[in-house]
């Protein structure tokens, strides 16, 4: 659980059933993480990829991903992922759809994930229900996980971070007794393509929000030479992060060279910005 | 392309909504019961969703028209501001508006007919005193007008009013709803500019200089009255002659009649909000400006702000009076 690296792009899946998940662990190269723990989990080397088992139900879709949450460090840009068959009465069997409305029974008001742009994918309103629906007619897409899955991981992480995909598995002619775990394997496997086109999306994502928040190049080498507090370490990542827009890191080196204290620096550095004529014909 | 629009239950089958809804035959619609649902969470990426904003359709319940905040008015004694929508299909990298919605979804307020009420009856109860109404505090104020024909709505009232003035300020190029009826002396359309170079990396996604002094030009060779807005001045290299440039091209090329008001306005932002829009964009070339903490406000160093105003006024000065000069300071 320590020691766990700060990657570029940060994906956690929450998926109910190893059959519903098995296509992903296969793709994405995830294998069981070496420590007991309540839910499985997996991860690929570079523990950009962690995927939790969750079980069936609402109870186990909330738990297990705050478990996820806390046992892999995820961070604010990490995306969060639900997939998983749902029962229909609107789509095809088989097919993919992504999730922008969820309804339960417990709760008066619906949530509203967001999808990725420009999305090839169709989109369906989910209900999420504690026991298993036969009757169809109400409900465009039905699981069992997504609305408490969507509760907790909008906790974590802003709601474009995350998203619910849904392979239609049963519906009015579809009984859901017939379904296998075979069968379970072969949807997602079907849908394999789909699923790692929307993935790249959110890895993406991810990546470009981690290039933002992260520290300024010239920060860490900075802080290691001079002792700064943490208002003025507060101040200094925001000058940097200003400055190097401007001005390469060998100058800004070369002007802060000769500070003695931390205080020096700052003002050298806020000096900088004081006097800068901004080009805009360079932007 | 709007992919989403979420439209509040009360309001689906008010004839504007269904009058939008038109326009957008391609998009999905999702039904909503609140537009605090989806407008108002805490946990969203304002710059995530701004590359791709959802409308929300929603009743306004209350609050229409607002008096407008000290400083942003042009000399009138009483000052009010309305807005049909929050947020802007515009991006500027300067605009408040993101500092101050948690969410970069469009909303558009459906009820033009409460927005009449509440501004006839301020009328009628300031029939005496020498009143301003301002359009899109929270938007630009045309931007989207092919959307809502909220501008081509309101304007009959303010027909009925001659005394009472109407600033529409925006940077679109929306002419239609003036260029279809006879100009209004008491209507002021007002664009906001800066040198083309500053506007090409600040103003995202909104008409280019070049584009809004046409339609100024051409709107003010119709008779309608023009306001000028620079604001906010920008400072760089070259700001005076990017700005002499600028203030020339458009003295020259619109008709002087037709001037109500010219206003110049500093760069500012509240700490907490300069705060936030810089954590959204910090690479943004805007934030390698010599900006500083002066007076709890976010700016220029005031002998910088002096120096730019001074230098725009005197130059206007040249082609207007100095009654027709104005200071924003907000
Ligand atoms: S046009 Fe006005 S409201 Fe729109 S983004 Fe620009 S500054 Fe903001």
């Amino acid at each position: 659980m320590n020691n766990l690296k700060k990657t570029k792009n940060s994906i956690r899946w929450v998926i109910a059933l190893k059959e519903e998940a098995q296509v992903i662990l296969d793709y994405y190269k995830l294998k069981p993480i070496n420590e007991k723990t309540i839910y499985p989990i997996y991860k690929n080397e570079e523990e950009t990829h962690w995927l939790i088992i969750c079980g069936i139900g609402r109870n186990n879709a909330a738990a297990s991903t705050a478990y996820l949450y806390a046992y892999s460090n995820a961070s604010n840009y990490t995306s969060w992922i639900n997939i998983g068959i749902a029962g229909s009465c609107k789509g095809n069997y088989g097919d993919l759809y992504l999730v922008d409305k969820i309804s339960t029974y417990q709760k008066r008001k619906s949530t509203y994930p967001s999808t990725l742009p420009k999305a090839t994918l169709p989109k369906m309103h989910l209900f999420t229900s504690d026991i298993p629906i036969s009757d169809y007619s109400t409900y465009e897409l039905i699981d069992m996980e997504g609305s408490a899955f969507f509760d907790i991981a909008s906790k974590l992480t802003p709601k474009e971070f995350i998203c619910l995909m849904k392979v239609i598995s049963d519906g009015p002619e579809d009984n859901i007794k017939e379904i296998t775990k075979s069968k379970i394997s072969n949807l997602m496997k079907e849908n394999l393509l789909k699923i790692i086109d929307v993935i790249s999306y959110y890895e993406r994502l991810s990546e470009e929000e981690f290039q933002i928040i992260d520290k300024p190049k010239l920060f860490n080498k900075i802080k290691s030479k001079w002792h700064f507090s943490a208002t003025q370490s507060y101040r200094l990542e925001n000058l940097l992060r200003r400055i190097e827009i401007f001005c390469n890191k060998k100058d800004i080196e070369k002007i802060i060279k000769n500070c003695e204290t931390s205080n020096s620096v700052i003002n050298v550095l806020n000096t900088k910005i004081k006097n800068n004529l901004v080009n805009w014909s360079k932007f | 392309m709007i992919e989403t629009i979420y439209v509040e239950d009360a309001i689906q089958n008010h004839p504007k909504t269904k009058f939008i809804l038109n326009k957008f035959k391609k998009s999905r619609i999702i039904s909503i019961n609140k537009y605090g649902e989806i407008f108002n969470k805490r946990n969203q990426n304002f710059r995530i969703q701004k590359a791709n904003p959802c409308l929300i359709l929603a009743h306004k319940k209350d609050n229409f028209v607002l008096p407008a905040p000290e400083g942003f008015g042009l000399g009138s004694s009483k000052n009010f501001y309305f807005s049909h929508m929050y947020n802007c299909i515009y991006d500027c990298r300067y605009c408040f508006l993101q500092g101050m919605y948690s969410s970069a979804n469009y909303i558009i307020f459906v009820n033009f007919e409460d927005f009449d009420i509440s501004i006839e009856k301020i009328i009628e109860n300031n029939l005496d005193s020498k009143v301003t109404f301002f359009s899109g505090y929270d938007c630009d104020s045309l931007a989207l007008e092919n959307v809502t024909g909220f501008a081509k709505h309101i304007l009959p009232i303010f027909r009925k009013y001659p005394q009472i003035e109407i600033e529409f300020r925006t940077k679109s190029i929306q002419k239609e709803p003036f260029l279809s009826v006879k100009p209004m002396p008491n209507v002021i359309l007002a664009y906001s500019l800066m040198p083309e170079l500053m506007s090409n990396s600040l103003d995202n996604k909104a008409p280019s200089i070049s584009k809004r002094i046409r339609v100024i030009s051409e709107l003010a060779s119709k008779g309608w009255k023009i306001g000028l807005r620079f604001d906010p001045l920008i400072h760089g290299k070259n700001w005076k002659k990017l700005y002499q440039e600028l203030l020339e091209n458009i003295y020259k090329n619109i008709s002087l009649d037709c001037l109500h008001s010219v206003s110049f306005g500093t760069l500012r932002f509240p700490k907490r909000m300069f705060k936030d829009i810089f954590k959204l964009y910090p690479n943004e070339p805007l934030f390698t400006s010599p900006l500083s903490l002066n007076n709890k406000m976010i700016s220029y160093d005031i002998e910088i702000e002096e120096e730019m105003t001074s230098y725009c006024k005197n130059l206007s000065l040249r082609y207007i009076n100095e009654d027709q000069i104005f200071k924003c300071s907000i």
